[in-house]
């Protein structure tokens, strides 16, 4: 790993390759209407970030929205099988923390996981048995199962692990991350979304604002790949119109946007012309990206049937790692379809099947090629869910409602240990019991392996700074290298 | 002497005033640096407040001593990390040439007048006008503030913009759309005096005026077509819409326009009318999730409306105050739920309708707006029914199409309590809080009621500090692209100050002194010297002032996305003008809704493609993709301000998205079809002119018939290619034109319509 001073050097170096090499937001920068920015350096990151040497030069942020239940696949709780059907305590669970969708239920039953459960591993850390691709790898990975939050209805909850606040209107950590950091390509995006649905076919919906730039400058919000039509919106030239004639076009374009730029004088015009120049190159390096049939019949079989199907989660975590790969700094994936409310170990059970391969190919997939020391890889949803049954309960069925006092997430590489487990909940699964990691704390976390100091990556609106984890957030240094 | 005289320079250069004057101006000089370095922990918020030290107060920071037995100077100049201030390891930062300026406001005595109000809760006085020397370049009351200002940095204001360009900036500005080319020959063949003038009337007479008008309020009002929540469910909400362009359209006065929307259902002399402008408070996202928590959301609803008041009448941010004192103004905790209390009497519903509207609703007659006597009467909304579905999810009747949400009064208002920490169930139940506005902003006049309507009187009080500056700042970024106030959402102590603070309260007394005459404003501004003058500078002018603070140049900016789509629409003859209505559901991405959500976009056909911008459906949570690529506001909070980044996804969506090759190759169907035009060079020609405004030069035009031969030649080698590009979009092409040549015609038009000055005011 880099250091800070050779990062930086680095950064003062390439100043000098000139314009041709510069990321998406550094050309954007050319834009000096807007005197408010600070400056910047060659990659378009701001001057004086890295903090300090960063653990991982990249995140790979695998989120399992609709809230996986944490004690039917990390959060294992062998005793609970005693007590099947009986109620949950009141001094555990208290009603306020519930949901309307089942506070009004006239009984609150214990679920015990019908998960088979065993140990897997060096490190011995349980799993439940859909899971067993990620028990392969399993020595990479830190699972924390001390996960909280206040929000207990979707939006809210995936609005705030994605942008720090419940509120809508904050930047999405994505854009905090290229608006820090800026691009290592000059072809990419330094941040790019990716959304799938798996067998569920439909799920919780995603929102534009998750991976939004809120107050920040707007090219700072997260591209989206589309898993249908252009990959990228309106990235190929329309039917009939050939590569040749769209360079014509843009030598044209570009001779008469230089004669207004001499009239007027006016910088926004050469950037301009800089960005219609890099959208030439992305309709290059775009299809080149996406072309995953091009990787070796092992790394296909790695991913799973789909690996080669857009739109599914296979495909996303291949094109993760080819994103990661060209020096994409910020891979935010989605993946639906988490919220058992009904038939929990079912869904959970095709959840898996949708997700565990491939999640556990790009872990291993990264580590061949050497990259999972410096990219950070993280799993998990917006909240966990209920021990009681939502529903009727019986020996095979159960549901199970939102759940925010406890659940489960992982990480992987970029600085963060290996084969752990960390944190520890209740008897129940109902409450966090000893190390609790909030939202903002793993946020902080996240930044802080970017080489990012979570306090001081900040943004004045509205007359006030802001940042990413608003007053709060603590690294979890325990789980770090 | 010396220490004066650097002091002067820094003043000039650094507060960007238009008042002379080379003292220190506490309210102006020295409170900004006090709020941004200390006043996180020695400012307003007493729950934050350390060493019980309070620096935004004049008689406990004189009290305190500090100012004056040389602690506050130690403080700020000594290098041990243990006593400087701010801490060093504090995220506060101080420049040095700010720190400078305090430590010599300090030396000189700590001057802290007794009236130390932030410039900004003064009412605007009517300023004097400023003697210039350049008179002749004045045309009205704006010029010479501008003028006096130039003067004094040494410049001169930039000469008047050509006709051409002149007559699109402003017809852009009032209407949102190009001139068309019959516009722009009458504009320069009238070699009357009042020529210029007689066309920002025409253009102000235009019903195009209002609808464009419509979308600077739209944005701010947070106005879209679905709740914005989760599922994101439809609502129906144009007949606000719809109210909003005819009441800008008729030039309602603003105060009045104001208060119908604030309290229509509260005036005495309220109707259907005055009623349907309530929606303005409705269209906050409203959550329909299941499981969520009804108590919670009324909190964000009604807190949401504070909010959303504080920044586009207010020009404060009013969300601070909802969970702590205010870090730098004087708004305290308290003073938030007094406002709260206002909105609190609301009969809503805290968990939406799986689609449709939530209530208070009412029927809207079916040939709205023009109604009968009797359907012009106000209407009691029906109470809301709640239904409880699945388990215990209490949801309320839907209002249908028919409908549009109001606001109507509770029976018996909800108590209101001081939420701690802003949670709904954490009220402090010890006081009950009654509605009040905070002292610091004007006094309570007791002929008011105290509810919606007397807050809507204080809003438009012309003793007002803040509705008339914060209005007319956002008419003035409206045409130059910048507030006078840059900070057009905050006018509070961290907000910037104004670049011309005479001005901006001239214009606010003037703004009051017109009745609130909103067009007159307009007027007023586009007709300044100011306004006409060339956006074409020398380097060394753009270099020393970017931003064009001292407006010494006229404005250039960049159109807004929906500018940019009707503007192409009109020349390719597509634009279809018929006003108001549902919205309409252009071409979208495919799979836009269904890939991330649980509905899926079902697009319209045949004219429904090519109405104006503004009525295009608006899906909070997946808000249209070209119009947010080109920075429009999200609509889930108040938006005043929105920046104008150039990324290379707009170059994408200009060169190769369906609605703008569609608009490419109808020009180029137009383009040929010019009578008498029969050469390509006056085909061409035609079409950029129509497109930009202006004459291409010939350098320009053999540019592009180079093109355009080199694309003839290309597509007769691949005539299948020409019929492709020809198929894209749904309106289908004039068969009884050579297809190669309208193929090669299209290209050159989809460049023309890809230029900088296409997309540009200049």
């Amino acid at each position: 790993m880099d250091t800070l001073n050779e990062i930086r050097a680095q950064q003062t170096r390439r100043a000098f390759l000139g314009r041709s090499t510069l990321g998406l937001g550094a050309i954007a920068l050319g834009s000096l209407a807007h005197a408010d920015e600070r400056p910047r350096n060659a990659i378009g990151g701001l001057t004086g970030l890295p903090h300090f040497a960063p653990k991982a030069k990249r995140v790979i942020y695998l989120f399992q929205s609709g809230g996986p239940a944490q004690m039917d696949l990390f959060d294992y709780k062998p005793h609970l099988a005693e007590r099947f059907g009986e109620e949950v305590p009141k001094s555990v669970y208290p009603d306020e923390r519930k949901t309307t969708m089942t506070s009004g239920q006239k009984s609150f039953p214990v679920a015990p996981s019908t998960m088979k459960f065993s140990r897997h591993g060096q490190s011995g850390i349980w799993l439940s048995e859909p899971q067993r691709h990620l028990a392969e790898v399993i020595d990479d990975v830190c699972v924390i199962k001390s996960m909280h939050t206040e929000a207990i209805n979707h939006d809210p909850a995936a609005t705030l692990f994605q942008t720090g606040s419940v509120i809508a209107g904050r930047p999405s950590m994505g854009s905090w991350v290229g608006y820090g950091l800026g691009s290592e390509n000059a072809n990419l995006p330094a941040f790019v979304a990716l959304t799938s649905n798996g067998t569920a076919k439909a799920g919780q919906p995603l929102y534009d604002r998750l991976w939004g730039a809120g107050f920040l400058p707007g090219r700072f919000q997260g591209v989206k790949f589309r898993g249908q039509g252009d990959p990228i919106l309106d990235l190929y030239n329309p039917a009939g119109v050939t590569r040749e004639q769209r360079r014509r076009m843009l030598d044209s374009l570009s001779r008469l946007n230089n004669r207004q730029a001499d009239r007027f004088n006016d910088p926004a015009i050469a950037t301009r012309i800089a960005q219609y120049e890099l959208a030439f190159r992305m309709q290059m390096s775009v299809p080149e990206l996406i072309e995953v049939q091009n990787e070796s019949k092992s790394v296909l079989d790695m991913y799973g049937p789909q690996a080669t199907r857009v739109g599914t989660y296979a495909y996303n975590c291949l094109l993760a790692r080819r994103l990661a790969e060209r020096g994409v700094r910020f891979i935010q994936l989605y993946h639906r379809g988490w919220d058992a409310h009904g038939n929990t170990p079912k869904q959970i059970s095709s959840q898996c099947r949708d997700t565990d391969q491939p999640t556990a190919a790009l872990l291993r997939d990264l580590k061949q090629r050497g990259m999972l020391d410096d990219t950070l890889v993280v799993w998990g949803g917006e909240f966990g869910r209920t021990i009681y049954c939502q529903g009727k309960l019986t020996n095979k069925i159960y549901g199970r409602d939102h759940h925010p006092n406890c659940f489960s997430y992982w990480m992987a590489g970029g600085g963060v240990r290996g084969g752990m487990t960390y944190g520890e909940t209740d008897d129940y699964s109902v409450n966090v019991a000893e190390n609790p990691v909030h939202v903002h704390d793993l946020q902080a976390t996240i930044m802080h392996q970017l080489g990012v100091d979570h306090e001081r990556l900040t943004y004045r609106y509205q007359g006030r700074d802001y940042r990413l984890t608003d007053v709060h957030g603590k690294v979890v240094k325990d789980i770090l290298i | 002497m010396r220490m004066t005289v650097l002091l002067l320079v820094l003043l000039v250069m650094n507060s960007g005033t238009d008042t002379q004057s080379a003292e220190i101006d506490f309210a102006r000089d020295i409170r900004p640096l006090l709020s941004d370095a200390c006043y996180n922990c020695h400012g307003p918020d007493a729950k934050a407040r350390e060493g019980d030290l309070r620096l935004d107060d004049r008689k406990a920071a004189r009290n305190s001593n500090v100012l004056t037995s040389g602690e506050m100077l130690q403080r700020l100049t000594s290098n041990d990390p243990d006593v400087r201030m701010p801490p060093p390891d504090s995220s506060r930062v101080l420049r040095p040439t700010d720190r400078d300026k305090l430590v010599q406001w300090l030396k000189a005595g700590a001057a802290w007048p007794e009236d130390d109000r932030h410039w900004a809760f003064v009412p605007p006085r009517r300023s004097t006008i400023p003697e210039v020397q350049q008179r002749e370049w004045l045309r009205n009351g704006v010029d010479p503030f501008v003028l006096s200002r130039l003067e004094r940095a040494g410049r001169s204001p930039s000469p008047e913009a050509d006709s051409v360009a002149l007559l699109r900036r402003v017809t852009f500005d009032l209407t949102g759309l190009p001139p068309t080319l019959d516009e722009l020959d009458t504009f320069l063949a009238d070699s009357s005096p009042n020529a210029y003038e007689s066309a920002v009337d025409r253009l102000l007479n235009s019903p195009n005026y209002g609808e464009h008008m419509a979308l600077d309020w739209m944005e701010a009002s947070r106005y879209a077509d679905t709740d914005g929540y989760q599922n994101d469910r439809l609502r129906y909400m144009w007949v606000w819409r719809d109210w909003l362009i005819r009441s800008l359209n008729d030039n309602k006065s603003f105060d009045r326009f104001v208060i119908e929307q604030m309290a229509g259902d509260l005036l005495p002399d309220r109707n259907f009318h005055t009623q349907v402008a309530t929606g303005f408070n409705r269209n906050h996202r409203i959550n329909s999730e299941g499981g969520s928590i009804p108590d919670e959301w009324i909190v964000e609803y009604v807190a949401d409306r504070v909010e959303t008041m504080g920044t586009m009448f207010l020009g404060l941010t009013m969300t601070c105050s909802r969970c702590h004192d205010h870090k730098y103004d004087p708004i305290e905790q308290k003073d938030f739920y007094r406002l709260f209390a206002f909105f609190n009497n609301i009969a809503e519903a805290g968990l939406g309708p799986n689609n449709g509207n939530s209530p208070p609703f009412i029927k809207v007659p079916k040939n709205w707006p023009y109604l009968s006597a009797g359907e012009a009467k106000f209407v009691v909304p029906e109470p809301p029914r709640i239904k409880i579905q699945q388990v215990s999810v209490p949801r309320p009747q839907s209002g249908g199409a028919d409908t549009v949400m109001v606001l109507h009064e509770l029976q018996k208002p909800r108590n209101t309590y001081l939420l701690q920490r802003g949670q709904y169930d954490r009220p402090e139940k010890s006081e009950l809080l009654r509605p009040a506005t905070p002292p610091v902003l004007g006094a309570w006049n007791k002929s008011w009621p105290r509810n919606r309507l007397g807050l809507a009187r204080w809003l438009m009080s012309p003793k007002h500090p803040l509705t008339a500056r914060v209005t007319i700042n956002r008419i003035w970024q409206h045409h130059f692209g910048m507030g006078l106030v840059k900070t057009s959402e905050n006018f509070g102590v961290q907000g910037d100050l104004p670049s011309h603070p005479a001005l901006l309260d001239w214009l606010a007394t003037e703004f009051i002194r017109s009745g609130w005459n909103v067009k007159a404003m307009h007027r007023l501004i586009v007709t300044s010297a100011t306004y006409r003058q060339s956006s074409i500078a020398p380097p060394a002018t753009h270099e020393s002032d970017v931003e064009n603070r001292l407006l010494g140049r006229g404005p250039r900016k960049r159109l807004s996305p929906y500018e940019i789509r009707d503007a192409s629409l009109r020349s390719a003859g597509l634009l279809v003008g018929r006003m108001g209505g549902p919205s309409v559901k252009p071409y979208m991405p495919p799979g836009i809704w269904r890939s991330i959500s649980n509905a899926s976009y079902k697009q319209d056909k045949g004219d429904k493609l090519y109405r104006r911008s503004l009525y295009t459906y608006w899906r909070r949570t997946v808000p249209p993709p070209s119009m947010m690529i080109f920075n429009a506001a999200a609509r889930e909070t108040c938006i005043v301000r929105t920046d104008q980044t150039t990324t290379p996804l707009q170059a994408l969506t200009l060169m190769n998205n369906v609605a703008f090759v569609e608009a490419a190759r109808m020009l180029a169907a137009r383009m040929m079809k010019q009578e008498g035009s029969l050469s390509p060079r006056s085909r061409v020609a035609w079409g950029f002119r129509l497109v930009t405004s202006r004459e291409p030069n010939a350098g320009e035009l053999d540019l592009l018939l180079s093109d355009l031969a080199a694309y003839q030649q290309e597509f007769r080698r691949q005539p299948k290619s020409a019929g492709t590009l020809l198929a894209v979009g749904e309106m289908a092409f004039d068969p009884t034109l050579n297809t190669i040549d309208l193929a090669a015609y299209a290209l050159v038009a989809n460049t023309i319509l890809n230029l900088d000055e296409s997309i540009t005011q200049n």
